[in-house]
């Protein structure tokens, strides 16, 4: 039997057997007696029956009493009679009988709702609480990647079938932590901790089974995906094999070296959060090297940092990396601010094709005037030790940053499925792989097209936020059977830190599209921090990262040395 | 011999053994409800072997009924009072005032039966319910949760002396101490009165956390329990001891009860301050030494959950402003819901109402949360909490702000009745809108059978005090204006 309706019929007895108390001592017994049985019910359906807690009903029911004393002497009874409510002071101590009955009413009623609740156990057996987990073979779904892409995927499941306990959630990634990778330049500058900008996807993913590992192979005939063995231990574990119904590829970007393979040998990637952190000690090791250093020349390579590519992710590592050095040289009196440099090389005329020109111009001329030298026009061509190659000459530097390319997941170019020439997964425009039912793909491995301008989405944070979105309510209505909604976004704008209180913003102007607002300076690094505050994932994050900026106020970077460089 | 035989006779010991237990329960209750019996006929001067057979009659069935739930002295205090309430209300003021004169006149007989109601809390529900606790915390075989002694009285006494603290400087400015009115004019300098006022307070809250660490969870129910205890210290102090302190004969009555009503406000506000000060500092007592320990480090950041719940208890709140002020309308109420301008009504009124109904809710988000499991039981605490703000709001914040002084005489409570009928059904409806999204919240999280274990232990388990506190602070807290006004 339905369990409330059980609860139900329990109730009605127990309260108009209760209900004589009342038809005792207050006026119309039997209105009485059907309100006393209706409360009942709602008492006994609202309580989960405890065998034997006879005590606590009868003390529940008799509290219950008071309020309901209230609300039906005081007040529903007198204007159901077409007067008004009786609330004057004298008018509710004249109600003091009814009180009383009411406090009676409770208790027995409580009574006998536990009373009548045991009895039925005792004949019809315990209430039967459905387990709907084991009514059906759950759908699996399996999301791969822990980026924006895949953990907002996560998310945004697991709020769509929160109610739908057939769904099973699964994600797997290389690490376990979502980094947020607007701040990752700050942690190459030493400005915050590393593991403030992380947020771990255990913590964050309440229902979702959270894996850590590389997947090595999926089989999409067989729809199981391999795991491969523990990169460090080379171990394998029990769990080699993940199944699913649908499979969602989330697994972003890598750097692409465009086939020149000194440079993949001898530059810093910067990706990840042990690439800043290799950075940032990187940097803090050829300091130390540069003020043993007695030959000019090589303290100057030491002291030349060479950051490839002048998009948002080169322009801002260059502006952090500019202030970090500039700042500890207090720590190193022999070495010479002359003979620090860093020097951003980029193949266009212009750095942070994203923003308008103007913006582009005004960053670079701040860039210039704290110490960043620009080569632009000039590509990279070839790299060795100590040595980075141009197209238009040579610099003698000891460390190269490459951020001047990026390509889909090696895992998604080896799967045959459709691709752009991007090399990214071809996606209808509901973000399902199109003829290959239950797989789905965002982010930076997707060539996600936009359904209303059909423009290409381009591979940021912002748009992967919102594919994440759609995908788990078409994964959802899917799942349904109801229709799949198209993806369509339009860029809120973009910001970029280029140094000390310095940076660029172009917003999009609400409901003109077309058009945007320019913001620079101090009042654009303020939204910067602002937006990006409010953005990163965590309130305990979000205090982190306030607490670091504002020791960074006060007191200088750190130049402690956390990792051993070879 | 053999094993079968061994275990039956084990078994037939073990029964006889627990047997016997539960009869030295049944007559210590006796026991003592024969000596509370004897001394409630002396004091009301009644027949005192009628007396003994009452107290016997009322120690028996405690023993047997509240055996399994009186467990420390706290939880024992608090059934033993409910208990003398339920009855006090079923028989002198219910069944015998029917039979004796009709339902016309129940309420003056209910206040000739007062010094009953004082009996039956103070000689037999107390003591009693004390005795079977203390009994139950030693000889229970269930294991308890832990008590910490010095946590108890560092945090209790602490939290008594703010109170008295924040009590003394707010009502004391017209050299009025609440704690102290039952003893009548002091002859003494105010040095003295003010170390008595502090004493008291420290007595009151050094027994509060020794009593009730066990069954305190959050600020919400620190706020009941608090509400609870010191309506019986008024009873205890005001009517009791402080007269006979003075040297004045022990008057019961419901005359003298109305005389001293004002420090029955008085001490309901000082228990809510005491409940919230001694939630603090156990609560800051947990963070300090028990919580921060890695191995009971909890899943989620207390951040987190203090703002879900302000969200929450806002949304809550303003669906309770929106249910309650029909009422607060039609009894004039609203206008000075707020306390800040009686001219302020109709339309802009309705928003400052709604406005504050969502701060207040606020206030039940983070005082309550996980104090209820179940629909029934959340709404029952949403009564405790309207009846907490009916005193803390129109009560005392209201004359304060409107006036500067607070007014709790008879004749206020008596005004303000009506607003009572608001402010219970504002805080069913706040706690049965805060449940439900709580629940929608934590629907899906359970359906992890971990997770779900974690969020059981959170919530406040079955066979706790809780019920036997909401009848007697609602019983009292709404009785006590009506019979003495």
């Amino acid at each position: 039997m339905n369990r409330v309706l059980r609860r139900v019929l329990i109730g009605i007895p127990a309260g108009a057997l209760a209900g004589t108390a009342l038809a005792i001592t207050l006026a119309h017994p039997l209105p009485i007696l059907m309100t006393a049985a209706f409360v009942g019910a709602a008492y006994s359906a609202s309580l989960n029956p405890t065998k034997g807690t006879y005590v606590d009903n009868l003390m529940a029911g008799g509290a219950l009493g008071i309020p309901l004393w209230g609300l039906i002497s005081v007040v529903a009874i007198p204007v159901l009679s077409g007067r008004q409510p009786e609330w004057d002071a004298d008018q509710i101590r004249g109600q003091f009988s009814g009180l009383v009955g009411w406090v009676i009413y409770g208790a027995v009623l409580g009574l006998l709702t536990q009373a009548l609740s045991d009895f039925s156990a005792r004949v019809w057996g315990p209430e039967t609480t459905p387990d709907r987990r084991g009514e059906r073979e759950k759908t699996r779904v399996v999301i791969l990647g822990g980026g924006f892409a895949g953990m907002h995927t996560a998310q945004c499941l697991e709020q769509e079938l929160r109610t739908n306990p057939g769904v099973s959630l699964t994600l797997i990634s290389e690490t376990n932590a979502l980094l947020f990778t607007p701040m990752l330049a700050e942690v190459a500058g030493s400005s915050l901790e590393p593991t403030h900008i992380s947020t771990p996807l255990r913590s964050s993913l309440h229902r979702t089974e959270f894996i850590r590992g590389k997947v090595e192979r999926i089989d999409l005939e067989t729809r199981r995906i391999s795991l491969a063995r523990d990169v460090a231990s080379g171990e394998t574990f029990p769990q080699t094999e993940v199944p699913y119904d649908h499979l969602v590829f989330a697994l972003g970007a890598v750097s692409n070296y465009l086939g020149m393979a000194n440079l993949e040998k001898y530059s810093f990637n910067f990706k990840s959060l042990l690439d800043a952190i290799r950075i940032r000690n990187r940097v803090i090791e050829m300091f130390e090297r540069s003020d043993r250093e007695n030959d000019p020349a090589q303290r100057r390579a030491l002291l030349t940092f060479v950051i490839a590519g002048g998009g948002f992710a080169g322009a801002e590592l260059a502006g952090a990396l500019n202030d970090y050095g500039y700042g500890i040289l207090a720590d190193y009196p022999r070495l010479r601010k002359e003979e620090f440099s860093v020097v951003l090389v980029h193949p266009r005329d212009r750095i942070l094709p994203e923003l308008s020109e103007s913006l582009a111009r005004y960053a670079q001329e701040r860039m210039e005037a704290r110490g960043v030298i620009f080569r632009l026009n000039t590509r990279l061509t070839d790299a060795g030790p100590g040595l980075v190659t141009l197209s238009d000459g040579e610099i003698r530097a000891q460390t190269l940053v490459w951020t001047a390319g990026t390509a889909p997941n090696p895992l998604v170019q080896s799967l045959p499925l459709e691709k752009d020439k991007r090399r990214a997964l071809v996606v209808d425009r509901s973000l399902a792989l199109p003829g290959k039912p239950g797989l789905w793909a965002l982010g930076d491995c997707a060539a996600v097209v936009d359904a209303k301008t059909a423009k290409p989405c381009p591979p940021t944070a912002q748009f992967a936020l919102r594919e994440a979105q759609v995908l788990a309510r078409n994964i959802r209505a899917q799942i349904e059977g109801r229709p799949l909604r198209q993806f369509h976004f339009d860029s809120l704008g973009a910001l970029c830190v280029v140094g000390h209180q310095t940076a660029c913003a172009e917003l999009t102007i609400p409901f003109a599209r077309s058009k945007s607002m320019r913001f620079s300076g101090l009042l654009a690094w303020l939204m910067w921090r602002g937006i990006y505050l409010s953005k990163l994932p965590g309130l305990e994050r979000k205090i982190r990262v306030l607490t670091d900026w504002a020791v960074e106020l006060f007191f200088p970077r750190d130049i402690v040395q956390t990792i051993e460089l070879k | 011999m053999t094993e079968p035989h061994s275990s039956v006779i084990m078994a037939l010991e073990s029964n006889v053994g627990a047997l016997s237990a539960h009869a030295k329960r049944v007559l210590l209750c006796l026991f003592i409800g024969a000596l509370g019996g004897a001394l409630q006929g002396i004091i009301l001067t009644r027949s005192v072997a009628q007396s003994i057979l009452y107290g016997v009659l009322f120690g028996t069935v405690f023993g047997l009924v509240f055996a399994k739930r009186a467990t420390s002295p706290g939880a024992g205090l608090i059934w033993g009072l409910a208990f003398a309430v339920l009855l006090w209300i079923v028989f002198p003021a219910g069944i015998l005032a029917l039979l004796a004169v009709g339902s016309h006149s129940m309420l003056v007989d209910a206040r000739e039966r007062f010094p009953e109601l004082v009996a039956l809390l103070l000689c037999l529900g107390m003591p009693v319910g004390l005795a079977l606790g203390s009994w139950g915390e030693r000889h229970s075989t269930i294991p308890a949760l832990k008590f910490n002694w010095r946590r108890a009285i560092i945090a209790g006494g602490f939290a008594g002396v703010l109170g008295g603290l924040i009590f003394g400087r707010w009502v004391s400015s017209g050299d009025y101490f609440p704690l102290l009115a039952g003893y009548g004019p002091f002859n003494t300098s105010r040095m003295n009165i003010i170390l008595l006022h502090f004493g008291i307070a420290l007595l009151i809250g050094v027994t509060f956390g020794l009593l009730f660490q066990r069954d305190v969870k959050g600020y919400g129910s620190c706020m009941g329990w608090g509400l609870g205890y010191t309506i019986l210290w008024w009873f205890m102090g005001q009517l009791t001891f402080l007269p006979i302190a003075a040297h004045r004969q022990l008057d019961w009555s419901a005359d003298q009860a109305s005389a001293v009503f004002g420090s029955l406000v008085g001490h309901i506000l000082y228990g809510l301050i005491l409940g919230v000060a001694y939630a603090t500092f156990d609560r800051v007592w947990l963070r300090l030494f028990i919580q921060s320990d890695p191995l009971n480090r909890e899943v989620g950041g207390a951040g987190v959950n203090v703002l879900r719940s302000l969200s929450w208890g806002a949304t809550a709140g303003l669906f309770g402003g929106i249910v309650a002020s029909p009422v607060l309308l039609a009894t004039h109420a609203l206008p000075k819901i707020v306390g800040l301008d009686i001219t302020l009504s109709g339309f802009r009124g309705l928003i400052l109402h709604l406005l504050v109904s969502a701060a207040v809710g606020m206030t039940y988000g983070l005082l309550f949360r996980n104090e209820a499991s179940n629909l029934g039981l959340g709404i029952a605490w949403g009564w405790v909490f309207g009846l907490i703000w009916w005193f803390v709001g129109p009560m005392t914040l209201l004359p304060l702000l409107l006036t500067g002084v607070c007014d709790w005489s008879t004749d206020a409570a008596s005004a303000l009745l009506p607003s009572l009928m608001g402010h219970l059904i504002y805080g069913a409806a706040t706690a049965f809108a805060f449940l439900l999204l709580e629940r929608r919240y934590t629907k899906w999280l359970l359906l992890d059978p971990r997770i779900a274990a974690r969020e059981a232990t959170k919530v406040r388990p079955v066979g706790t005090p809780a019920p036997a506190l909401w009848l007697f602070a609602l019983a009292l807290g709404v009785l006590l204006p009506i019979l003495l006004g």
